[in-house]
């Protein structure tokens, strides 16, 4: 007996000390990334998250839950918001979107000039910022961060705004040159009528060229800005830290700290905002606004619409998918008002790929509207009355443009068992479903939130044939030679009247090979607690926190 | 009786077995006798045969079709119509409560079929031929176990694809090592009786002495873990389910409609609470039943 309390003992100890060593682990891994100056301050850090997460009194803790961890937090080789989300925070662009809208103001550009063939533009910049780092930002810095992102694709959205390929890895930006200590000017080869709205995207953030040269690689994880918050901690799939930049040339930021932290399913960050342990959270259930609306310390907060909800037909798939007759005939057996109803509220339907509140989009094109019996006989004449097996991908995580993906999977999958469609459900996590590795889909849901507030943003990005590749936007793998002509003729064409006209004509082209079926179009719900003041969400999916106050 | 065919080659080793014990000459009979008399084990009992009807006759039981779709009547509180309400996409809750049950017992089979059939096989040859081969195979069912069963299972059905089919696969594969160490321990002590020495000295082979002798007298810790192992089955493929990586929609499998009706988990807990309840019902049947069944077979607690 005595060997075995003695056995337990040991086991005791051993428990013990792994649960310790469990803890450092932790800790290490999160100043992982970190500069070598923030691991000497690893100690005051843990102490400040314990503060932190003693809850939102303190009242200069901002602590934002959301679903997913950013991917990196260098916004130039990202697309998903996640990232963008932080980035916001930490990065500058040259220009800005005004708060509510995507008119475009001054930011790091005080003042810009575009020659009258529209291909010279010359931006004047401040000369009164520097970096996290404490080095200058001047004109240098601008030529330094565009060079870079013409040095490799993992850029994305340097490609997909400005064209680059391999072949021409500047795209349409023949040059960028400091002209003076602070004007830097951009030679275009051809006009560009989305040109300044693109540089607002917090894509174009501008980091500290001494810190890429710096870190390199991890860059992505010491991000250095000019933002109004400096980056100070990220601890993987849980939490990231960032605190307030004293010297930020615009208005500084109105708390001492933000914090996003991870809480991947919905229902459960909901109830970490009624416990009152973090501030805001985007990703509501549309469920629960009625839950928020009853609660007397919770306030209900609207994105401004702009997204869209649709499920793709992968249209270079051999077999039904590349018929444009069944294509339209899903569109008609699929009862979007029924769909709708699982929106609970926040989705009006879909008719164009772009959203009813942007300028361009076409009203006069009519929904397919629900007729299963005509769906029936296009079916017919394609060849496909029998019926038919297709696979549907959808995925786990309720997206601001599709709160239930997997319901209103089966909800499809229900309507085309009307017509003898017979639908098999994929579910993958959203890095699996968006990585485009598995293109056996017939039909995939996905949905976009506008960058910059352009129809180009929308239809170029997701259904020209520029970007009909597994990992670009065209999820449709939707080829079609007019369309193309029409959006490239639409960047080019300084006037908007012209460009509006372009773009209904190829909203209609659309509309009639059926690459898609459009199904909403959000306001997407966020909730915070009442004494959050001054939080305004921008239609672009994120923005900077510095004017957001806690009131005590 | 479904005991009975099992019960007539048992009775001629039970000879052997048994012969300090003249008056009880059926084995499965007098452990029947014992189950009746632990409460638990009845309730346990009584459980598994409700469930077993209500799988059997789940069409004549449910009141709607598990599968029909009425968004406008989505997440309805019980009712007289909709007796444990609706769920996110207006179907009866009640009436896929019923058909998930065909879909449990079904995993808690082929699952636990699979786990026996390949446990059984490497188990006995593990303990029966000893040496290297024993080394082998319980190193690989070592390696197996050291890894958390759900886990494990996660990774396989993700190599495999999730579907129900993989994920029956996924949870059996998981089961194994219990069965495989389980036999070993028995054949080892059962290989090295009088009558094992008998078999052989009268010039029976390897396999027959394997599988006519010893395993017959193996029979009863394996029944027990069976039992016991279709509550571990079906909680570990509703997790997957719960995950995306088992059933897939519309199946009314229990732990994907508690994965589905999550999102409305605070105006409409009926959504989740049911199918919660069956789960819980069906492992805890197996479960009583199991450990009755094992207090009623273990020799040592004989009289």
């Amino acid at each position: 007996m005595k060997k075995r309390y003695l056995l337990m003992f040991i086991t005791f100890l051993f428990m013990v000390a792994l649960v310790l060593s469990g803890c450092t682990d932790d800790a290490g891994s999160g100043s992982d990334g970190a500069s070598d100056d923030a691991n000497a301050e690893d100690q005051g850090q843990a102490d400040e998250d314990e503060q932190a997460d003693e809850g939102s009194d303190d009242g200069n803790t901002l602590i934002f839950g959301r679903g997913n961890d950013s991917l990196q937090l260098d916004p130039a080789a990202v697309t998903d918001g996640e990232s963008i989300y932080v980035t916001n925070q930490i990065y500058d662009t040259l220009v800005q979107y005004e708060e509510e809208g995507t008119n475009v103001k001054p930011s790091l550009a005080t003042d810009w000039e575009v020659s009258d063939n529209k291909l010279t533009w010359t931006f004047q910049l401040r000369d009164d910022v520097k970096f996290h780092d404490g080095t200058d930002f001047n004109a240098e810095a601008v030529v330094y961060n565009f060079e870079r992102w013409t040095t490799s694709a993992e850029f994305t959205y340097y490609g997909a705004m400005f064209r680059a390929t391999d072949d021409n890895p500047k795209g349409i930006i023949e040059n960028v040159e400091a002209t003076d200590e602070y004007e830097v000017q951009f030679t275009l080869s051809e006009p560009n009528a989305p040109f300044l709205n693109t540089l607002a995207m917090a894509a174009f953030g501008i980091a500290s060229p001494e810190s890429i040269e710096k870190h390199g690689e991890d860059f992505f994880k010491n991000p250095v800005g000019t933002g109004p918050f400096i980056f100070e901690e990220w601890v993987p799939d849980d939490s990231i830290t960032l605190t307030k930049n004293e010297d930020y040339f615009g208005e500084a930021a109105k708390v001492d700290e933000v914090i996003f932290r991870t809480i991947p399913d919905n229902g459960a960050r909901f109830m970490e905002l009624q416990a009152g342990s973090i501030d805001i959270m985007n990703g509501l259930n549309p469920q629960d606004i009625q839950n928020v609306e009853s609660d007397e310390n919770l306030q209900a907060i609207y994105r401004p619409s702009m997204n869209v909800g649709y499920m793709a037909f992968n249209t270079d798939k051999e077999g039904p998918m590349s018929e444009k007759l069944v294509r339209q005939a899903i569109n008609l057996a699929i009862d979007k008002d029924e769909l709708l109803k699982l929106y609970e509220g926040i989705g009006k339907p879909a008719t164009n790929p772009i959203p009813p509140s942007m300028w361009g989009h076409n009203d006069d094109i009519e929904d397919y509207g629900y007729d299963p019996e005509e769906a029936k006989s296009l079916l017919s004449q394609a060849g496909y009355g029998d019926g038919m097996d297709l696979v549907l991908h959808t995925f786990s995580n309720p997206r601001d443009y599709m709160p239930q993906p997997k319901v209103t999977a089966q909800a499809i999958q229900e309507m085309l068992k009307d017509v003898n469609i017979n639908v098999e459900i994929i579910e993958n996590d959203w890095d699996t479903h968006t990585s485009g590795e598995d293109m056996s889909y017939d039909m995939k849901f996905l949905g976009w939130i506008g960058d910059n507030g352009d129809p180009d943003n929308f239809l170029y990005y997701l259904l020209d044939k520029d970007n009909a590749t597994p990992d670009a936007g065209n999820t449709a793998m939707y080829k079609s030679n007019e369309v193309h002509d029409l959006l490239i003729e639409a960047q080019s064409e300084p006037d908007q009247d012209k460009r509006t006209e372009l773009y209904m004509e190829a909203q209609e082209i659309i509309h009639e090979d059926a690459p898609w079926l459009p199904i909403a179009h959000t306001t997407p719900p966020l909730a915070a607690n009442k004494n959050v003041k001054n939080y305004v969400p921008h239609p672009t999916g994120s923005e900077p926190f510095n004017l957001i106050e806690i009131e005590k | 009786m479904s005991l009975q065919p099992d019960s007539t080659p048992d009775t001629d080793t039970g000879t052997f077995n048994n012969q300090e014990h003249p008056k009880t000459n059926n084995l499965f009979k007098e452990s029947f006798l014992r189950i009746l008399k632990s409460k638990t084990s009845v309730i346990g009992l009584c459980i598994i045969i409700i469930l077993l009807l209500t799988a059997l006759l789940a069409p004549l039981i449910a009141t709607h079709s598990p599968t029909d779709q009425s968004i406008v009547n989505r997440y309805q509180p019980p009712s007289v119509d909709h007796w444990l309400g609706t769920d996110e996409l207006g179907r009866d809750i009640f009436s896929r409560i019923v058909f998930g049950t065909r879909i449990s017992i079904q995993i808690g089979v082929i699952a636990v079929g699979i786990s026996m059939i390949v446990g059984v096989t490497l188990g006995s040859i593990a303990g029966y031929f000893g040496r290297w081969i024993d080394m082998i195979i319980m190193r690989v069912i070592d390696i197996m176990l050291a890894f958390p069963s759900v886990l494990l299972a996660i990774a396989l059905v993700t190599i495999l694809g999730p579907s129900l089919r993989n994920a029956m696969i996924a949870v059996g594969i998981v089961g194994v090592p219990q069965f495989a160490r389980l036999v070993r321990s028995s054949v080892l002590s059962v290989k090295e009786t009088e009558y094992i020495e008998a078999s052989k000295a009268i010039g029976a082979r390897n396999l027959r002495t394997l599988f006519g002798h010893i395993l017959p007298n193996c029979l009863a810790p394996i029944i027990v873990q069976m039992t016991l192992g279709i509550g571990t089955a079906i909680l570990d493929a509703a997790g997957l389910s719960f995950l995306g990586l088992g059933a897939q929609p519309p199946t009314p499998e229990w732990g994907a409609m508690l994965s589905d009706g999550r999102a409305a988990l605070q105006n409409a807990p009926w959504v989740v609470a049911f199918p919660g309840v069956a789960i819980f019902l069906f492992v805890l049947g197996f479960n009583l039943f199991g450990d009755g069944l094992r207090d009623a077979l273990d020799p040592k607690l004989k009289d």
